[in-house]
């Protein structure tokens, strides 16, 4: 009884004892950072940045740094330049950058200072943006043709050029992407901007209102002009619809020519037939035929 | 350890008196105690890796400081969880919305939430103070307002929480990936209206200047690793107020050319089909008035040719008859009118009272 009762005490107790020397002899650390050993102040040969768990000599003997190995935001001040053609450009642009190498990183900042690198990053990026803008006119940065806009080559140029600076110093730190954040003029010139557009907008209304009346106008007279072709086309046609009934009545004519005076006098038969169609008024004289008939029937005079 | 110790001096005691045997106790009641303790305090460990999410919120277990669980499955939801104690298992929280969605910082001129649901702007001065007033360029170099509100999607967890900070340290939270997708988006602004022109954004080709937008940011966020999918860009743009009235004033007058061409397109096609109408007409009376022609000339050539014989057998009394058969039905129509003739032969005088009939009074005959 007693026996069993020690055994489970000195788990317990030997649990506890892991527990602690696992506390003092080993460290984590995490996805989101990077460790460097020192041992007496000296950094290791190596930077520890898979997450896990690592043995160490407990303090004084080693000692642990973290760091944060995340993707860091850092955006610079709204800066004046000159463009090649001497145009002001105010330009910030954000940096994705990181510490790379944690070694070489904590003893050039003091600490590992975020802040301190911050402000060498500023510096560099201050230099390098002041070069590459000097070397573009302001059409790299605005322009409708995509083969002359040169933006993300600008962009690129910076990139390259603090990258280049950090790689020489050796600061353990890389550059994941920069950009352009904010383009823009000095206040002054945004006035002067903002008077040609003005002026501009004039032109364009002017324009909108001398192009519709014209194009109005144009519309119509062709309109105008494509009717009368298609009446003067259908009047042409029925000339030639006409001639050839003309000439289609002419094949039978020669029927006619058995008898000429039979013709003319079946032409005003019906001459006569169509013309006394409407209401008319004819005075007779008695002795015409077929009213002479009356003069040889009676005496009494006809007087309607 | 020096507890067993004490204990086992009085294991083996050689006399039971009374002393002894109260101290026995009270180490083994002592011993009782401190065994309970452990026992609870091993309870309590692992009690504690109990853990609950809230809805605003997910967690990552980090065992040695590796996030368990690949993809989605990483990110434990609102509910009870369980993680072995520290120094092992490490539960990190991330306040996490179910939409993500930020609205582009440059670009638009200073103003409040509160003027924004008034829709009231700030007055506007003659120039745009840069440090204060966001704009864009655009290719004509022309100065305008426009935002983007991007909406997106986590894809990979372990990319956005990890690999993303916004400087607080060693915090975790989707603050550095919303605060590059934010930067994505203005860069996409930026570079976007550099290449547009300002008509184009501002009215001719709005949706193309917001899709050119969402293709630059959706590249953005693909070239720089964030482990997020863009799933909505919008795009709002405006000429800047000090300009508002004369941009409004160009629209107006461009509609007023769309109208009047619109106008005179109707009326092409009121002159066209018109005309086409007449011609149509003209074409078929005369193929009507030439197919009567001839055809009317046929039927007197077949009747001629029918009378002909008849007409030969007696000129004379064929014309006789037929203008005899001709009269009544010529005449039906006719007023007539009789002139008896005088005995001595002398002509008669007639006269005609003409207001009767309007039209073409005839003159008269002879006597």
């Amino acid at each position: 009884m007693n026996k069993k009762k020690n055994l489970i005490t000195i788990l317990i107790a030997a649990v506890l004892v892991v527990i602690f020397a696992l506390l003092l002899f080993t460290f984590q650390v995490r996805q989101s950072e990077v460790a460097v050993l020192t041992t007496f102040g000296k950094p290791a040969a190596s930077n520890l940045d898979q997450p896990s768990l690592y043995f160490k000599w407990p303090w004084p003997i080693q000692q642990v740094y973290r760091f944060d190995q995340r993707v860091q935001n850092f955006e610079d001040k709204f800066s004046e330049n000159y463009t090649a053609d001497n145009t002001v450009l105010l330009t910030s642009v954000y940096v994705g950058w990181r510490i790379s190498d944690a070694k070489e990183f904590f003893p050039k900042f003091a600490g590992g200072s975020v802040a301190a690198a911050q402000r060498q990053l500023e510096a560099m990026l201050r230099s390098a943006k002041a070069a590459v803008i000097a070397k573009h006119k302001l059409a790299d940065f605005v322009n409708s043709d995509p083969a002359q806009l040169k933006f993300t080559a600008i962009e690129e140029e910076i990139k390259t050029a603090v990258q280049t600076e950090l790689a020489s110093h050796n600061y353990g730190i890389s550059i994941d992407f920069l950009g352009v954040k904010k383009l823009g003029l000095p206040e002054s010139v945004t006035q002067t901007v903002f008077d040609r557009m003005k002026s501009e907008r004039t032109k364009y209304i002017s324009e909108a209102q001398f192009n519709g009346e014209a194009a109005a106008t144009k519309i119509r007279s062709a309109a105008e002009r494509q009717a009368a072709d298609l009446i003067a086309n259908a009047q042409a046609a029925a000339t030639r619809i006409e001639g050839a009934g003309v000439a289609e009545a002419a094949k039978t004519l020669g029927v006619f020519q058995q008898n000429p005076e039979l013709a003319v006098f079946q032409l005003q038969l019906e001459a006569l037939k169509t013309s006394m169609n409407q209401k008319t008024t004819l005075v007779f004289d008695e002795r015409m035929t077929p009213f002479n008939l009356f003069q040889n029937w009676s005496a009494t005079p006809s007087t309607k | 350890m020096s507890d067993h110790d004490h204990h086992a001096q009085p294991q083996p005691p050689e006399t039971r008196d009374a002393g002894s045997q109260a101290l026995a106790e009270a180490l083994a009641s002592s011993f009782v105690i401190v065994k309970f303790a452990m026992v609870a305090l091993v309870v309590i460990i692992f009690a504690a890796g109990f853990f609950t999410v809230g809805l605003q919120e997910k967690a990552v277990i980090l065992r040695f400081g590796k996030p368990q669980g690949e993809g989605q499955k990483m990110l434990l939801g609102a509910g009870l969880h369980w993680a072995l104690p520290y120094p092992i298992d490490e539960v990190v929280r991330i306040p996490i919305s179910e939409i993500q969605k930020v609205t582009s910082t440059i670009g638009w001129f200073l103003t409040t939430p509160e003027m924004e649901l008034a829709g009231t702007e700030p007055p506007a001065g003659p120039s745009l103070n840069p440090q204060i007033d966001g704009y864009v360029l655009t290719a004509d170099r022309n100065i305008i307002h426009t935002r983007a509100t991007v909406s997106y999607h986590i894809d990979d967890p372990r990319t956005a929480i990890f690999n993303f900070t916004s400087g607080t340290n060693h915090s975790f939270n989707l603050a550095g990936v919303s605060n590059a997708v934010q930067n994505a988006a203005n860069n996409a602004l930026i570079l976007t209206s550099a290449r547009f022109n300002v008509d184009d954004i501002l009215t001719r080709d709005i949706a193309g200047f917001q899709d050119a937008v969402r293709q630059h940011v959706s590249r953005l966020v693909e070239n720089e690793k964030l482990g997020v999918t863009i799933d909505q860009v919008q795009v709002q743009s405006v000429a800047p107020r000090q300009l508002k009235d004369i941009f409004a004033q160009v629209s107006i007058a461009r509609q007023n050319r769309e109208k009047l061409i619109t106008e005179a397109q109707s009326k092409e096609n009121q002159i066209l089909s018109e005309a086409g109408a007449q011609a149509a007409s003209i074409t078929n009376a005369a193929a009507s008035a030439s197919h009567r022609f001839v055809t009317s000339i046929q039927a007197d050539a077949e009747t001629f040719a029918q009378l002909l014989p008849q007409y030969q057998s007696n000129p004379k009394l064929y014309m006789q008859l037929e203008l005899a058969k001709a009269m009544p039905q010529i005449l039906a129509n006719v007023e007539k009118n009789f002139m008896p003739a005088h005995a001595d032969g002398k002509s008669t005088e007639l006269r005609l009272l003409l207001n009767r009939e309007p039209p073409q009074p005839r003159s008269a005959a002879n006597p």
